[in-house]
């Protein structure tokens, strides 16, 4: 191959992986192009890995770039590429459910506070999801994001400058102590940082939970919103991550994107299944390590709840705290009798409700407050 | 040390008692070719912090390690000042004759990994070990070491590595690294050695081991990575298992002293436990029909 031959081959490459969502920017383009005039081109092996590590760098997308790299370089017969296609589709079916009362709830934020009179305001609070209508629905969006403020905290290892600090800064304290000629006078101190706690939340996206998923999915938006630490993820038959999809500002696209990641939405529930998966691929690599784990469902799986018995040993063994928030607790006359519901409850350090816009609140406090119950 | 060719950084691994496969191979080759740091990421137990202590032996250059923890700082990982020595040294001096430049100069400077690495004049491999263990603030000083290869001490300046060291990352994925970080690595995710590489790793890091010890080992440990477990053994634990089968002076393995020290291979109770109740002697029966072939 001549040398622009291959740049040409290259650049083309890079935007067959970008069409199947893997994102090549310029400088990888450039970093192919050099590995390959560093290696021997009549190998396939070695042109396979100059491209596979230049050009990818996560993972979760080695399958996408294989697939590619057999399309494109070895010419082979291979399953259409469509992960793009589907999202788009998805995200037409979803914008289409969610906009039609659009006119009316379009409003600068901040004015939220405004046009919702107190007794709207409670009303509104009070009202189980699945009574609501679009319009409500949306008004809630607001409510939601200052609840989703509140996230668990603990104490980072990372010191800072704070006057009522346990530790000598010494750094400034030896700059102070030029002044006095060499006596420290004036003490630096240094303390421990509050930083916020991890957090993972699992959501239920299965039919029973149709009612809910909607709602929690935005209050989910709300919660990866609040920065750093958080990861979402949602399940039916299967766990889908869900954080790259709601880490966007605009929580109309995210929950459009989410919905299209979560194929089995509205399926039936595996919850035992799915946390297992969970811990298998998160949590082996320390995801929960720590984390207040959040997990929303009604509880009703349809496998073994010994399966489930045994992933949410697993879930708290390794998390901090284990939150499950279950919808039909809403309901005074509700008693966890569901097999799945039964089987994780002795796991779980918080069982609270997750109907209405109340409920979420009270999460939040706990999340806010939350300590360590479980014995581990 | 240089190397012109993968088979060449092949063969010198190699006689660094480590056997790349040709991916992790051509990875350490780019990252060389480059100059570019390389992040490895893979299971535990894959091999990914020995690949960068078996790259500086290749080389022939000298390995510095920074291992990661979180709230590793700036003090830890790049410099620090010696302060007793600074408090000493305004004593000393007698008031008002010490002067800040005077005080802040490189004789009271403490080098930490990161400073060493690119303050060196002889060839050196920069390990940065399980990066993502260190939390996100720590990840721009990082940025800025490994972009241009330069740091900046306020009271020094500017200082550029005047030869590049050779930089590779581990990672076990406990969060996502930050995308400019990624960018500015190449990346290459470690998996499981085939059985024939596994065998010959087995071989080398265990000598004296009977072959046929080493191949059912090896042949064992896969089996296990086929089964639904929490924590499948990476080639750290074959490694270990196959040390302790040889020390008990087995030439073979069997259910009996599989069941006796299964605690090296496996670290979960729950893993040993399933292993246990079901498929303990079907596992050896494979295991020793798959390496007799």
């Amino acid at each position: 191959m001549q040398g622009t031959a291959i740049v040409r081959h290259v650049v083309t490459f890079g935007r067959v992986l970008r069409e199947v969502g893997i994102e090549v920017g310029p400088g990888r383009v450039v970093d192919a192009v050099r590995g390959l005039g560093t290696v021997d081109l009549t190998r396939q092996e070695d042109v396979y890995f100059t491209l596979r590590q230049t050009l990818v760098s996560r993972q979760d997308e080695l399958e996408l770039f294989d697939r590619a790299f057999a399309a494109w370089f070895l010419r082979g017969p291979v399953a259409p590429l469509v992960r793009q296609q589907n999202r788009r589709h998805a995200a037409r079916v979803v914008r289409g459910s969610f906009t039609t009362e659009r006119e009316e709830v379009e409003r600068e934020p901040g004015d939220e506070r405004v046009e919702l009179g107190a007794s709207s305001h409670e009303l509104l609070r009070e009202k189980d999801f699945a009574e609501m209508s679009p319009e409500e629905f949306e008004r809630c969006r607001f409510l939601m994001a200052a609840i989703a403020r509140a996230r668990p905290r603990r104490t980072s290892r990372r010191r800072a400058p704070d006057p009522r600090g346990d530790r000598l800064d010494l750094r400034r304290l030896v700059r102070r102590s030029l002044r006095t000629g060499g006596d420290p006078f004036e003490q630096a101190w240094k303390a421990r940082k509050v930083v916020p706690r991890k957090l993972v939340v699992l959501c239920d996206a299965s039919g029973s939970m149709d009612a809910y998923s909607r709602a929690l999915l935005l209050f989910l938006h709300a919660v990866v919103g609040t920065g750093r630490g958080v990861e979402a993820f949602g399940f039916g038959t299967r766990l889908t991550r869900l954080t790259p999809d709601l880490a966007t500002r605009d929580p109309e696209a995210a929950l459009a994107r989410a919905t299209a990641t979560a194929i089995d939405w509205g399926s039936g529930t595996r919850i035992g299944v799915s946390l297992k998966e969970f811990n298998d691929v998160y949590g082996r690599r320390g995801l929960s390590r720590g984390a207040v784990v959040v997990i929303v469902s009604d509880g009703w799986d349809r496998d073994d709840p010994a399966l489930l018995t045994r992933e949410m040993a697993r879930i708290a063994r390794a998390a901090y705290a284990v939150v499950w928030v279950n919808p039909l607790k809403g309901n005074p006359e509700y008693q966890p009798l569901a097999g799945g519901m039964r089987a994780a409850l002795p796991f779980v350090d918080r069982f609270l409700p997750g109907h209405n816009l109340r409920s979420l609140e009270e999460l939040a406090a706990v999340l806010a407050g939350i300590e360590r119950r479980h014995a581990a | 040390m240089s190397f012109s060719t993968i088979d060449e950084l092949e063969t010198g691994l190699r006689e660094a008692d480590y056997l790349p496969d040709r991916g992790l191979a051509t990875a350490l080759f780019l990252s060389l070719a480059l100059e570019k740091p390389l992040l490895l990421e893979g299971e535990a137990g894959v091999g990914k912090t020995e690949a960068g202590k078996a790259l500086a032996r290749a080389l022939g250059a000298r390995l510095i390690r920074l291992q990661c923890y979180e709230g590793l700082d700036v003090s830890h990982a790049v410099y620090e000042w010696n302060y007793p020595r600074q408090l000493l040294h305004i004593r000393a001096a007698q008031e008002g004759t010490v002067s800040e430049d005077e005080l802040f100069g490189p004789e009271f400077l403490i080098r930490r990994p990161l400073l060493e690495a690119i303050d060196s004049d002889e060839q050196t491999v920069l390990l940065i070990d399980e990066v993502d263990r260190a939390d996100e603030e720590f990840e721009a000083f990082l940025l800025e070491a490994l972009s241009d290869f330069q740091i900046t001490i306020p009271e020094l300046g500017t200082i550029r590595a005047r030869r590049k060291p050779a930089v590779v990352l581990t990672s076990n994925r406990t969060r996502e690294l930050h995308d400019a970080l990624k960018r500015r690595t190449l990346f290459h995710w470690i998996g499981h050695p085939s059985l024939e590489r596994e065998v010959e790793i087995v071989r080398l890091r265990v000598p004296g081991i009977p072959a046929r010890l080493a191949e059912e080992a090896a042949a064992f440990v896969r089996g296990l990575r086929g089964l639904d477990l929490a924590k499948p053994p990476g080639v750290a634990e074959t490694i270990d298992w196959a040390h302790a089968l040889a020390a008990l002076g087995r030439e073979e393995i069997d259910a009996e002293v599989v069941e006796q020290t299964l605690g090296s291979v496996l670290k979960y109770r729950e893993d040993i436990e399933t292993v246990r109740d079901e498929t303990l002697a079907g596992l050896v029966e494979e295991a020793r029909a798959t390496a007799g072939r």
